[in-house]
């Protein structure tokens, strides 16, 4: 008798994701976490499809709630081309109007060719870091407190939260969490770009880890950072700005490059 | 004989060029790697997600060791997979393409530019690329 290296199994549709998550969990008992409000669902995809305003998108974006499309996760499992979403976007808005949303859409297929043309550049610093300090001033996992979204820097917290349980945040989010966990807990990349792995539903090797060594300046000519005052800019109400409960962010750009990159050269 | 196709996480759509070139009757199949998705450092989120994508598909959903059971489903057929950068499934695609008749199929491009392209920084790119990526193709719209 053969033994076959394979079962198969029917995935079912479902009405709620925790009926997803059960079917899931009889597969992959190993699995943690919960499942995500945003569903792997092919028609409200076509809803948010109906609904994509390009020209709103560009003057919003960076607003951490603006009008994004949520229709990452959908490219990123191929779900929905990067082609089919530009068509739409210029048919709507026209090239001119279009420009910006096209341009961030183009982000993807930038990442993606330089993934292709060179794997290692995905989990090997591609540039040295130019903060000042060496890759081993940097650390090899993620603190508890990262990982409990208890991390006293409450923007940070409810951002980290956001990631774990949806599986989704802003970009502008995303870069704040990067920057937080690469410079202010100088915590490797890597491990940042790990940790985004597991949880984002559109977590994609070659977009997600070439951003975080943008953030880390191991692929940019210096490394990103913000304040809280970047933070309260580009948040609703929904997120704690207030400065007693984030004063680990708080400062001059000046003062926080001090204390983050006090062995950084200045830039001739 | 048909051929057959081989679904991965980087194409889950039954739109994807790769089933044309695979022609009638190939049989598309999708592998729940649970070594794979553990390597991958996967969350719960994640697999549903993936799930309830392929909840959406009329394909042949299998669970095992991808490579292996590659190997063993194609019994002799030609196969089509859609063209990724994942260094993981390249690997696979080239110990499969030493036994196996494999075609790859790249997905509708965004941009048209010459492989050799200046990528060392996103705004060079996107000088070369911006015509291209503001001409609409004549795919079909969703």
């Amino acid at each position: 008798m053969t033994h076959n290296p394979y079962t198969t199994f029917t995935p079912v549709k479902t009405t709620k994701s925790y009926e997803s998550a059960v079917a899931v969990k009889a597969l992959s008992p190993w699995a943690d976490g919960e499942a995500s409000p945003i569903r792997g669902d092919i028609h409200q995809m076509q809803d948010v499809l109906s609904a994509l305003d390009p020209l709103s998108y560009s003057r919003t974006r960076n607003h951490l709630g603006g009008a994004v499309t949520q229709l990452s996760p959908f490219i990123r499992h191929g779900a929905l081309t990067l082609d089919h979403v530009r068509n739409l976007a210029i048919e709507r808005a026209g090239k001119k109007d279009a420009e910006k949303f096209v341009q961030q859409l183009t982000w993807r297929d930038y990442w993606q060719r330089l993934y292709r043309r060179n794997p290692d550049m995905i989990w090997d610093d591609v540039e040295a870091y130019k903060t000042g300090f060496s890759p081993n001033d940097y650390a090899d996992e993620l603190p508890e407190d990262v990982l409990n979204a208890q991390t006293g820097t409450a923007c940070i917290d409810q951002f980290l939260e956001q990631l774990m349980s949806t599986g989704w945040i802003h970009n502008h989010a995303r870069l704040y969490l990067a920057a937080y966990i690469c410079h202010w807990r100088r915590v490797k990349w890597q491990v940042g770009a790990k940790f985004f792995l597991t949880h984002l539903l559109d977590g994609d090797p070659a977009s997600n880890n070439l951003s975080w060594q943008w953030v880390a300046s191991t692929f940019s000519h210096k490394p990103y950072f913000f304040n809280l005052d970047n933070v309260a800019k580009y948040s609703g109400a929904d997120i704690n700005t207030k400065f007693n409960a984030n004063k680990d962010i708080a400062g001059s750009y000046e003062a926080l490059a001090e204390r983050l990159f006090p062995y950084m050269e200045p830039r001739r | 004989m048909s051929a057959m196709i081989w679904l991965h996480e980087d194409a889950l759509r039954s739109d994807h060029p790769v089933f044309k070139a695979a022609g009638e009757g190939a049989e598309a199949i999708f592998i729940w790697d649970d070594a794979y998705f553990q390597r991958e450092g996967y969350s719960l989120k994640r697999l549903v997600f993936i799930y309830e994508l392929l909840a959406d598909l009329n394909i042949t959903c299998l669970q095992g060791e991808t490579e292996q059971l590659l190997e063993s489903y194609a019994d002799g057929r030609s196969l089509f997979i859609p063209q990724t950068p994942n260094p993981l499934f390249k690997n696979i695609i080239d110990n499969l393409q030493k036994k196996h008749n494999v075609t790859t199929v790249p997905d509708i491009p965004l941009v048209i530019v010459p492989d050799d392209v200046d990528l060392r920084r996103f705004f060079r790119f996107w000088n070369k690329a911006k015509k291209s990526a503001l001409s609409p193709s004549t795919g079909p719209l969703l």
